[in-house]
């Protein structure tokens, strides 16, 4: 490497500068040597002495099938991989991975991988060769404003976060588009206001009581793998954990609770601050030092008025802050019907409250203490970028945008007009594994190497107890001679957007082990070399942070009234898209095992439906299995209907994830997707996009299938195959 | 056997198992599945695709009731519920309970389908002739029946890159069932055995117990008292070889699904809690 480049700018290459954390031990002149960074690339390509046929050997590395995080271990026999479990090493996943986690090889070894780069040529998309694709993309980037060019990406952290960062500064640029459609965005916000900090570390383990407002921590909140080994230690307490869930349609968590209480999305944040009178009232809990607003709000909401909007018995709302009070410390938590609302900052911040009246915060809500490499940390999104990213198209201020780990054209509503934006860019690039809708309507497609054949660091955004940068490495060589890893691609881009520093790096592997060198000497072990030390980290899976600690300063957070005020009109039903552990956004729809893994509460295998209560579709003339026309203002799907009581009678609920028009033979034409129905209506503080409040009506066509599914009856018809026994017994027999 | 000796005879029959049989054991695969902690999030069935090489049948084939689901997760509601389950859902984990009263082994006119020295309820994929008397017979309906050729439509290339070359692809006529991970049993009991030493308590994990998020499932050898898996049975006074339990202390959680039938099932669920507020 060239000697002009200055310590700070050094770290800022190597993804580790911004904090002015102590980087005393970082070695700079001899780690960074080209020809180190060469002699590695092909070693690890190389098989190992140990290696023998017949015996499969575990390497570490770390799961990208959501942003969770978790590190993993991938079994690796006759150089191919074969299976994947948890690393027991990471503290974020204890050696567990959920089943989209486990699926990680179907996605590596699909049938439906992109082999070769593609350029539209005369309106369709050919193979071309690297040299021709690249060529395509730089011709377009030098002809570009350099603020003209974008990103649009799914959450990002690590190495990869750092070079994207740095490319788009290099072209002076600020457009990092950050979308996630499964996200906490709104609660992140709150707690920005109320804490300081986004995303503070919770303590389900030490929480008493847990009272979830649709905060699906079990499923599809956060880190679900990391919150269900919590959770078994909630349940196990000396006193078993009491679980309360308020949601429109049963999550995994609600379908674990104690209490399930149906809800009409919106209305939560009434029931919160329903729960905060009673708290004042009867509890003597001290709201002084709240704002005015929000003191005016908790007198307004009596069990009464509450009761009027929510729909909930009044006894059951004085029951529940009895509750709160009572099995202290406990945890309130929301999620998406939350959040998705024109009102979700301030029905979030309502259920926030809570914890502030109950005392949890600084109990079951930590801080996470300062990460010291601000760079590494994951750029977290969820869907207001998509709103940012139509507008600045449609303005036609993009020139050229790269895709990666997103697909806005599938999971953007048809009324935010996505597809016209997505024309407004003259030049698009997509880096995928497969062909998506958003991949089909790239100029260019570059085919991305599996997280399984590449290399990286992650820093997921919900860190446990022990921070850790958790690595990534390949398990195996790539399928396909032509896929790139997506570190190398854009490292490539940086080669020649900032030719100076990044030529020094052979690949992206290089570039790695030299920022892994650049870490400060505490990072290593006394007396290890550079490369012992890198070796070290790849084997353990994971590099652990010291974090700086912090308090948690609880801020006054005034808000407005989270009351819903909207009628819906002529459309009746509350809509829900809801999320299913498995099928995620969709992005797992092209994966056998997930398309053949009933649905948790439903049952339901390969298709999408209507969740409908009974009571709905009687008034409707519905049938389990009637083909339903499912309506709102911008648009239809038609699935068949699947009667359940794990819904509130003013909801219609369609998952999420199928109705793909593209993405492969399992998904493809595969059920309906009801992302497309929905609103383009802001969330009013953040710019969210308010998912949970779109109305829709059902009408029954003269169809019906059966609905295929796992299981034939619904209840034990009188057997005992789960037994079920009173709390007061368990307390007898295990508890204290 | 006519019916009046059947008849004057039956309670001895019913009690053939606990008296006699073959119980030296070295080893005797058991679960102890927490119905508590068990949050039905479908990883146990995932890894069980992944790690035993199970066909994905596709929606018109699971629609006959053809899914290879060696485990499955099954969802009841409450019967007593009345507009809505306000107790959640029940979730029951059902996979092949290793019966040491098998009543599919007595009724495979080949013998395809035994008990091995392990306790195991073992299937030899090479004998079978696909009478299905066995899956009939299953009071589980744990038993999986190839009635097609599944290796083309489930693994089109490169998805048979994945297949765990420790066990067999089945091919059509053939039954196939949950084997406790008997490929993964072997290897810990290989690996202690190059060793001179016992497998140790953990050592031998199925893939479902490995995966549970929040170790809801036990894996581990009955006859090793100190294993987790025996300490369990032991805590909630359950015991093998009887049609019905004589605990000390009823009100223990630990239970075994359709005991009375004297299949000596050799999975104990302990009962799901609920708190009524």
């Amino acid at each position: 490497m060239s000697g002009k480049i200055d310590r700070r700018n050094f770290l800022k290459i190597m993804g580790l500068g911004g904090a002015g954390t102590a980087l005393g031990g970082c070695d700079l002149p001899s780690t960074v040597t080209l020809e180190e960074g060469k002699e590695e690339v092909v070693s690890y390509l190389m098989p190992e002495e140990y290696v023998i046929p017949g015996v499969g050997v575990w390497y570490a590395s770390t799961c990208a099938q959501c942003a969770a995080g978790c590190g993993i271990h991938g079994r690796v026999r006759e150089g191919r991989v074969l299976k994947l479990e948890g690393n027991p090493d990471s503290s974020m996943n204890h050696g567990k991975i959920c089943m989209m986690g486990q699926s990680g090889v179907q996605a590596h070894y699909n049938p439906d991988r992109i082999k070769t780069p593609m350029l539209r040529e005369g309106g369709n998309l050919v193979a071309v060769s690297w040299e021709k694709a690249v060529g395509a993309i730089q011709e377009k980037l030098s002809a570009a404003n350099g603020d003209q060019v974008a990103w649009f990406t799914g959450t990002l952290s690590g190495h990869q976060a750092a070079l994207v960062s740095n490319h788009l500064e290099a072209l002076g640029s600020r457009k990092h588009y950050i979308h996630e459609p499964i996200n906490a965005s709104v609660w992140q916000a709150v707690n920005k206001d109320m804490l300081g900090e986004a995303m503070p570390r919770l303590r389900l383990d030490k929480a008493q009581m847990i009272l979830s407002f649709g905060a699906d921590f079990l499923g599809t909140w956060i880190s679900p793998v990391h919150f269900s080994g919590e959770y078994a230690k909630f349940r196990k307490q000396k006193r078993r954990g009491l679980l309360v869930t308020i949601e429109p349609k049963m999550s995994l968590t609600g379908a674990n609770s104690d209490l399930w209480i149906p809800a009409i999305p919106g209305t939560e944040g009434v029931i919160a601050l329903g729960i905060a009178h009673q708290l004042v009232k009867n509890h003597s809990k001290d709201m002084s030092s709240l704002p005015a607003s929000v003191q005016g709000l908790i007198n307004k909401y009596d069990a009464a008025t509450t009761a009027k909007i929510a729909g909930i018995d009044e006894k059951r709302i004085q029951r529940i802050a009895e509750l709160l009070v009572e099995r202290s410390p406990s945890l309130v938590l929301a999620g998406a019907p939350v959040e998705g609302q024109a009102k979700g900052y301030a029905s979030v911040a309502a259920v926030m409250l809570l914890n502030q009246l109950l005392g949890n915060i600084g109990q079951t809500i930590e801080s996470q203490g300062s990460f010291p490499f601000n760079q590494l940390k994951a750029k977290t999104g969820g869907t207001s970028d998509l709103f940012s990213f139509v507008e600045t198209a449609k303005n036609k201020q993009l020139s050229v945008v790269f895709f990666y780990g997103t697909n806005p054209k599938f999971t953007a509503p048809k009324a935010m007009e996505m597809d016209s934006a997505l024309n407004d860019v003259p030049f698009k690039v997509a880096i995928s594994m497969f062909m998506d809708e958003t991949s089909m309507a790239a100029d260019v497609v570059l085919p991305a190497a599996s997280y399984l054949e590449d290399w990286g660091t992650h820093v997921a955004a919900y860190q446990p107890q022990q921070t850790a940068i958790s690595m990534q490495q390949p398990l195996m060589e790539k399928l396909y001679a032509e896929t790139r890893g997506f570190g190398d691609i854009v490292l490539d881009l940086l080669k020649v957007a900032k030719k100076d520093v990044y030529s020094a790096f052979a690949d992206y592997y290089a570039y790695l082990k030299n920022a892994h060198a650049a870490l400060p000497a505490e990072y290593k072990e006394a007396g290890m070399t550079d490369g012992d030390a890198w070796s070290a980290a790849l084997q353990k899976g994971l590099v652990n942070v010291a974090t700086g600690s912090m308090s948690l300063p609880v801020k006054p957070v005034s808000f407005g009234d989270p009351a819903p005020a909207d009628s819906g009109g002529k459309f009746a039903y509350h809509f829900v898209p809801s999320a299913r552990l498995g099928m995620w956004d969709g992005r797992h729809a092209n994966l056998p095992w997930i398309q053949e893994a009933p649905d948790q509460i439903t049952k339901v295998v390969w298709d999408s439906w209507a969740e409908i209560h009974p009571l709905t579709a009687q008034k409707l003339g519905i049938k389990n299995g009637s083909i339903i026309n499912v309506e709102s203002e911008h648009g239809t799907a038609k699935v068949q209907a699947v009667l359940i009581k794990a819904i509130h009678p003013d909801v219609i609920a369609i998952p999420m994830g199928q109705g793909h028009e593209e993405y492969g033979r399992y998904a493809k034409g595969r059920g309906a997707n009801p992302l497309k129905l929905l609103n383009p209506v802001k969330e009013e503080t953040t710019g969210e996009l308010a998912m949970y409040a779109t109305r829709v009506n059902a009408s029954p066509t003269s169809q019906k299938e059966v609905v295929v599914r796992l299981g034939a009856s619904d209840t034990q018809a009188g057997r005992r195959f789960v037994v079920t026994v009173p709390v007061e017994q368990y307390q007898r027999t295990e508890g204290a | 056997m006519s019916l009046e000796n059947l008849l004057g005879n039956w309670s001895q029959y019913r009690k053939g198992h606990e008296e006699g049989g073959f119980h030296d054991y070295k080893h005797l695969w058991g679960m102890a599945i927490d119905l508590d902690i068990c949050i039905g999030c479908n990883a146990c069935a995932t890894a069980c695709y992944a790690e035993n090489n199970l066909a994905v049948v596709g929606k018109e084939r699971f629609e006959k009731g053809q899914a290879m689901h060696w485990l499955r997760l099954e969802r009841y509601w409450d019967q007593n519920e009345l507009d809505h389950p306000a107790q959640g859902a029940s979730f029951l984990p059902m996979m092949c309970q290793q019966c040491d009263a098998a009543t599919c082994e007595p009724v495979c006119p080949v013998a395809a389908t035994y008990h091995t020295p392990d306790g195991l309820n073992a299937q030899v994929y090479n004998r079978c002739i696909g009478s299905r008397y066995c899956s009939n017979n299953c009071p589980y309906r744990n038993r999986y029946f190839n009635f097609y050729s599944y290796y083309e439509d489930s693994w089109p290339e490169p998805l048979n890159m994945q297949l765990n070359p420790d066990l067999t692809v089945r091919d059509k006529g053939v039954m196939e069932k949950c084997t406790f991970c008997v490929q993964r049993i072997r290897v810990a009991k290989d690996n202690a055995k190059m060793e001179n030493r016992p497998v140790a308590d953990g050592e031998a994990m199925t893939a479902c117990a490995q995966a549970c998020p929040t170790n809801a499932i036990v894996f581990g050898d009955y006859m090793d008292k100190d294993s987790q898996v025996a300490k369990l049975w032991k805590k909630h006074q359950v015991k093998l070889r009887l049609t019905k339990q004589n605990k000390e202390n009823p009100e223990l959680r630990g239970y075994r699904i359709f005991e009375e039938l004297n299949v000596d099932p050799s999975v104990m669920y302990l009962e799901r809690v609920r708190e009524e507020v």
